[in-house]
């Protein structure tokens, strides 16, 4: 166990476990488009956390104007509706307060498991080779001729609609990209003299794959984990709309899909489904300028 | 490996993705709760009757008997029949797939038009003020959930300004006497329109930052520099040498394009109640009728498998290095 | 001499690093006269490739001319617009590069990249580019059937020849060739070298032949020039320079590199580095790597002097060259230095 406190002229604080972690995550913080990125997912986060508080009203109550009529289709600021109200009489603001909770479980969620499950199949397919990696292969050769989205309607429509069965068909299919690229990665990686040195020096190949394929591996990893989270939040938001999300929660994506079906385009309303769509975009834009900033960290060629 | 053997290997493994995407989504349509007939069956039926529907289906079999059946019939180009239509899939399926199939083209060409232009144009001005406002615009774009920006144009430009229709193909009073009437009539390129722009607007990105990034590497290759010094014109040096060559990966990038779009256009194709395989899987999703949703499902999966080999043998065709090796 | 086809006078290119500008080419003058193969000579970074690529004005984007003039056919061409320029290049200069495998495009036979120039360059019509192109590949040695082909599937000799088939295509007066042989087997730079002079001969065309190989220049060139770090300092005519030459550099080159043909003494390298050019010394450029450097040396930067037959060199000992030159031959001289610099 590292011990942060321990002072003595020759040890080097050792980092906590935390910023060991955080450290492991290579976070690009030279760049400042990057830094903006994750800027913009700290405040989301924080909004997410505390949504019951900011959020003025529960986003799925039907309310009622001072004269007790149907709060419904009412313009921002109109009867001290920041954003105004749905057709159903809802608070629109307060429903994109809580839309932030979905998008990061989702975003955040889908991009771990297509991390996760990417990493290990690249991996193992590519340390291990043979016929191990030959049907991993041929697996994400599969994987690249299922159509995303329509699997995703199918396996949320017939599974019950939960955000978990999204973010598993999500996962059942993007792990493709990842996996490929780690898998070239870890085969490079596996001829290097590092590595022939500890294996003809007896480790086990878990061993090896933990202390000196999986480190050099990470930052990749988290690559195409930002790459996934817009990707996601993305897709979440088209299920949603398209009437597969989760019933339970308030998305931006289902606010969309309210607001189309209630008409709202017809009616101008605007300040109804402008701003979901804004925040889906502030997200996903935020996750790109991350995976960029990984980008130039890892690939320096790039930058330009 | 001659390029024949490669291609030979590349088809079989083409092949090979068909038939795994095929029993995947057999069984993946066996996972449907409840009876696959429920939305078929009337309440009124007797048990008799139900069986008698059962056998019709093929639903009486085992299993693996219903999937050799299904593949039989596959082969013979026999998607089943629609539950709620009580017409062949195929029939179906292939009414929708031109439709479907326009408006991914019209689209992609359109966004690769613009997208290869802007990225040259963007690569040679590089480092100027345009960039900085440009780049982060393109990203923005990719950003975007497509059936927002159809809702914004629906909502600006059918809805406020009332310039184009808000869906379907062609007025409701019109009719055509052959679907190629309706496609050459102004009516449904009409109504084509916001559909394709919400789809162009979305795909640009892809080209547009692609071509800019292989005119950066390419413009720095000293055969750009040579087409300098032997004094042609900037226009031949930029289009001719830089441009050229940065466009193969770009053409590639077409095909898989193709892929990714005809799925994401489930989303658009509903926003716009577009008669195409997109919306159709949708609705077929939604009322249960899964031999029609298997269908529009597949007829999508052959698309995406068909230009993964077409992105991979066009890269073949247009770089002589591959082919000529 | 009277009869001149390009006259460099103290031309100066600038590089801008950072904030920094960095001289390249510092006030570098000399004449090629029709007809002659000039062999420009120095270590990589010497400001030769530089230079090279100065005369036909297509530079790094942060290179710049910051001064002198290079006159050829009476016009400076160093302040010609960019239109006039354009209108010069390949049919008065043209260029051989290094590595001809990248300076090709590879997306176009190389038949196609020959009619390009022909066509938009020389104004010739197809049918003419066609007899051209065939006449080209003739006299490089190529088959011309093989002009269908594209770049990748030729060899490196074969290809550099294509460069060459390339740079006589309009006839131009004078040929710049950047190391056009140093990516090639010793065979294959005879066999390119001969070409080249062969070519010279028939067609009386100048050539520039930029190359940091001593051995090179001493079997094609004419004259040469030897630059060290920006700076011209020696240069006249081939034989007398590389027999008795007068600059102390020039004389550990010739130690350090075999005879073309590969009878050679013992190779003896100059030791240390060139110096950093954001910083230059404010004496002798080569001082610090050279045997022979006094304190003068140091402090006050050497002009070059006439020696008589177009023998130039800049050195402030240059009234011992003789006892110098003596001295230079013994391995043990240069083998002092190894500690230097």
């Amino acid at each position: 166990m590292a011990d942060a406190t321990q002072t003595g002229p020759a040890s080097v604080a050792q980092p906590g476990l935390l910023r060991r972690a955080f450290a492991a995550m290579h976070l690009p913080l030279g760049d400042p488009f990057a830094i903006a990125g994750i800027v913009i997912y700290l405040v989301f986060i924080v909004v997410a956390i505390f949504a019951p508080s900011i959020a003025t009203h529960d986003p799925t109550e039907i309310l009622f104007t001072s004269d007790f009529m149907l709060a419904a289709d009412l313009r921002p600021g109109e009867e001290g509706y920041i954003m105004g109200t749905t057709t159903l009489g809802r608070d629109v603001f307060s429903q994109l307060v809580w839309g932030s909770r979905s998008a990061l479980i989702i975003g955040l969620m889908a991009a771990f498991m297509v991390a996760l499950i990417g990493t290990i199949v690249g991996v193992v397919a590519g340390y291990f080779g043979g016929w191990l990696d030959t049907i991993m292969m041929r697996l994400a050769d599969i994987a690249f001729g299922i159509p995303f989205l329509p699997f995703v309607i199918v396996l949320a429509a017939f599974l019950e609609p939960s955000i978990w069965n999204v973010v598993l068909a999500m996962a059942l299919v993007l792990w493709r990209d990842t996996g490929r690229v780690i898998r070239s990665q870890t085969l490079t990686l596996r001829n290097r003299v590092y590595v022939e040195a500890a294996r003809v020096s007896g480790s086990s190949d878990l061993k090896i794959i933990l202390r000196h394929i999986v480190p050099n591996i990470l930052p990749l990893s988290f690559l195409y984990g930002s790459i996934a989270i817009g990707w996601a939040i993305l897709t979440e938001a088209s299920i949603s709309f398209l009437g597969f999300g989760d019933p339970e929660s308030i998305s931006w994506g289902y606010m969309l899909q309210d607001a189309f079906a209630s008409q709202a385009l017809s009616k101008g309303a605007y300040y109804w489904f402008v701003p979901p769509g804004v925040l889906i975009i502030l997200i996903v834009s935020a996750g790109f300028f991350i995976s960029r900033g990984y980008e130039k960290i890892l690939f320096p060629k790039l930058d330009r | 490996m001659g390029t024949a053997t490669a291609i030979g290997a590349r088809l079989a493994q083409t092949l090979f993705v068909l038939w795994a995407v095929v029993t995947i989504l057999f069984f993946l349509f066996r996972l449907m709760p409840g009876s696959p007939l429920a939305a078929y069956i009337d309440p009124n039926f007797t048990p008799e009757q139900q069986e008698a529907l059962l056998a019709r289906f093929g639903l009486d079999q085992p299993l693996w008997k219903q999937y050799f059946i299904y593949l039989g019939n596959l082969l013979q180009g026999d998607l089943g029949e629609s539950f709620f239509y009580r017409t062949p899939v195929a029939e179906r399926v292939f009414e929708l797939l031109p439709n479907t199939l326009i408006l991914t083209f019209s689209s992609l060409i359109l966004a690769y038009i613009f997208g290869v232009l802007a990225g040259a144009y963007l690569a040679w001005k590089r480092g100027g003020a345009v960039e900085q406002i440009a780049i982060p615009l393109v990203l923005t774009t990719r950003a975007m959930p497509e059936f927002w920006l159809g809702m914004l144009l629906l909502a600006v430009f059918s809805f406020s300004f009332g310039w184009f229709p808000a869906g379907g193909t062609r007025p409701p009073c019109m009719e055509f006497e052959s679907t190629i009437a309706l496609y050459t009539s102004s009516a449904f390129w009409w109504h084509m329109t916001l559909p394709v722009l919400t789809l162009a607007i979305y795909s640009q990105g892809l080209p547009l930052l692609l071509m800019r990034s292989n005119m950066l590497d390419v413009m720095r290759e000293d055969f750009v520099t040579m087409a300098r010094i032997k004094g042609l014109s900037p226009f031949t040096v930029v289009i001719r040498h830089a441009a050229r060559n940065a466009l193969l990966p770009v053409m590639t990038s077409f095909a898989i394009a193709v892929g990714y779009q005809i799925q994401g256009n489930v989303v658009v194709e509903t926003i716009f109640s577009w008669p195409g395989l997109g919306r159709e899987l949708v609705r077929a999703v939604s009322a249960a009728d899964y031999p029609l949703a298997q269908g529009a499902f597949l007829m999508i999966a052959v698309v995406v498998i068909l230009m993964n080999l077409v992105a991979d043998l066009l890269y073949a065709a247009l770089d002589p290095r591959v082919t000529r090796g | 001499m009277t009869d001149t086809l390009l006259s460099l006078r103290e031309l100066r290119i600038g590089y801008s690093v950072g904030k920094n500008e960095v001289t390249a080419v510092d006030g570098a003058s000399f004449d090629v006269a029709p007809g002659s193969v000039v062999g420009l000579v120095g270590e990589s970074g010497c400001g030769k490739t530089t230079l090279a690529r100065a005369l036909t004005r297509v530079l790094a984007s942060n290179a710049r001319i910051t001064g002198g003039q290079a006159i050829f056919g009476g016009t400076d061409i160093m302040a010609l617009s960019e239109r006039e320029m354009n209108r010069l290049r390949w049919r008065d200069i043209a260029f051989i590069p290094q590595s001809a495998m990248n300076s090709l495009d590879p997306v176009y036979t190389v038949g196609n990249q020959l009619r390009e120039v022909l066509v938009k360059r020389g104004r010739l019509g197809r049918a003419a580019a066609r007899d051209r192109m065939v006449e080209l590949f003739e006299w490089v040695g190529i088959e011309p059937g093989r002009l269908g082909d594209y770049p990748h599937q030729f060899s490196g000799g074969m290809r550099q020849r294509v460069a060459i088939a390339l740079a006589l295509a309009l006839d131009p007066k004078l040929i710049i060739a950047d190391e056009p042989v140093t990516a090639l087997d010793v065979i294959v730079q005879r066999q390119i070298l001969d070409q080249l002079k062969d070519l010279r001969d028939r067609l009386g065309i100048s050539v520039i032949l930029v190359t940091h190989d001593i051995s090179v220049v001493a079997y094609i060139c004419d004259r040469v020039v030897v630059m060290y770090a920006g700076k011209v300092v020696e240069s006249g005519p081939m034989a007398a320079t590389l027999t008795d030459p007068a600059h102390p550099y020039t004389m550990g080159l010739r130690n350090a590199f075999p005879d073309l043909a590969g009878a050679a003494g013992e190779l003896v390298p100059i030791h240390g580095a060139p110096p950093n050019l954001m910083f230059p010394p404010p004496g002798c450029r080569f001082a610090a790597r050279c045997p022979f450097a006094q304190t003068r040396c140091a402090g006050a930067v050497p002009s070059l002097k006439d020696l008589g037959a177009e023998h130039l060199a800049a050195c402030h000992r240059i009234e011992e060259r003789d006892a110098l030159r003596a001295e230079a031959l013994k391995a043990a001289t240069w083998a002092d230095m190894r500690g230097a610099a």
